[in-house]
């Protein structure tokens, strides 16, 4: 069943994904910082407010995934920056993150050695996302 | 922009008179060009063991993302590199491949005698790829050394 993008739902069902993928654990393995993914605001896009997801990710495992404001993902030790319809393209698998966040359209905060590092863990994860049955605001 | 994190200069001594390791020739760097040059800054500042190829390194190398249509010159001046947007002439050597072969390649583990490992699962992707033309370079036979020394600095391994 479809859940409302990037709500408590939706971070639930991510959540889970994140933690059934055999892929993801080996390729996050030694993996030990938060993770925040802001979600910024297009009201035209019926998505008035901006969003932050933190993700408390260690060791392969997601131990937990939570939507709250903004400003909480942005404390986290990476962050990363898009407005919602870049979301909706990296979630709808029409934009690939690795491309997105060299060509800037995803902006990326953190130490990037460590986060090259950890490419695979990346895109596994954003395959994850892709698992999630999502009922996009604009789409209604 | 990219933000190549904190402590970018933690090891090296810093006077008021030094240069930066990495500056940008463009005054509005494409993220690609931000993320080349955060992580070449990043690695050299935080990896005593690369030091040594970026101080020593003087050469042009061209990097060009197929599937992004975007490309960078990276100009390693002994001890500072300077980044810009496109391809430059001039260039000793230019690479040429897809976004997830630009990652494979700073993930390339470095071997005995500071030689790239193209025997694990990631090396052999990339050799692969050279293999099948997926990967370019231009300039490889009369530059290995520079190749060499610019994926040391490069990898994140």
């Amino acid at each position: 069943m479809a859940v409302k993008a990037f709500s408590s739902e939706w971070a639930s069902a991510f959540k889970d994904e994140v933690n059934k993928s055999s892929n993801y654990k080996s390729a996050a393995k030694g993996w030990k910082w938060t993770v925040g993914l802001v979600v910024e605001a297009e009201p035209d896009k019926h998505f008035p407010e901006s969003k932050g997801i933190v993700m408390d990710l260690f060791d392969g495992e997601a131990r937990d995934v939570t939507v709250g404001p903004a400003g909480d993902a942005q404390k986290c030790d990476f962050v990363i920056t898009a407005p919602y319809s870049r979301w909706k393209e990296v979630a709808t698998k029409q934009l690939d993150a690795t491309k997105g966040m060299l060509q800037g359209k995803l902006k990326l905060k953190g130490d990037l050695p460590t986060i090259v590092r950890y490419t695979k863990a990346s895109q596994e994860m954003t395959e994850c996302t892709t698992r999630v049955p999502v009922e996009w605001p604009d789409e209604k | 922009m990219h933000d190549a994190g904190p402590c970018r200069m933690a090891r090296r001594k810093v006077t008021s008179d030094q240069h930066r390791l990495v500056e940008y020739a463009d005054s509005e760097p494409s993220a690609f060009a931000s993320m080349l040059g955060g992580l070449i800054e990043a690695n050299v500042s935080s990896r005593p063991e690369k030091e040594h190829d970026f101080d020593s390194l003087v050469a042009s190398v061209g990097m060009w993302v197929t599937d992004i249509d975007e490309g960078v010159t990276l100009d390693f001046m002994g001890g500072r590199l300077v980044v810009h947007n496109g391809l430059m002439a001039g260039r000793t050597i230019t690479i040429r491949t897809d976004a997830d072969t630009v990652m494979s390649l700073s993930n390339l583990k470095i071997g005995p005698l500071g030689l790239p490992v193209y025997y694990d699962a990631i090396g052999r992707g990339v050799a692969a790829k050279l293999l099948r033309g997926r990967l370019k370079i231009e300039g490889l036979l009369p530059n290995i050394l520079t190749l060499n020394a610019v994926t040391r600095i490069f990898s994140v391994q």
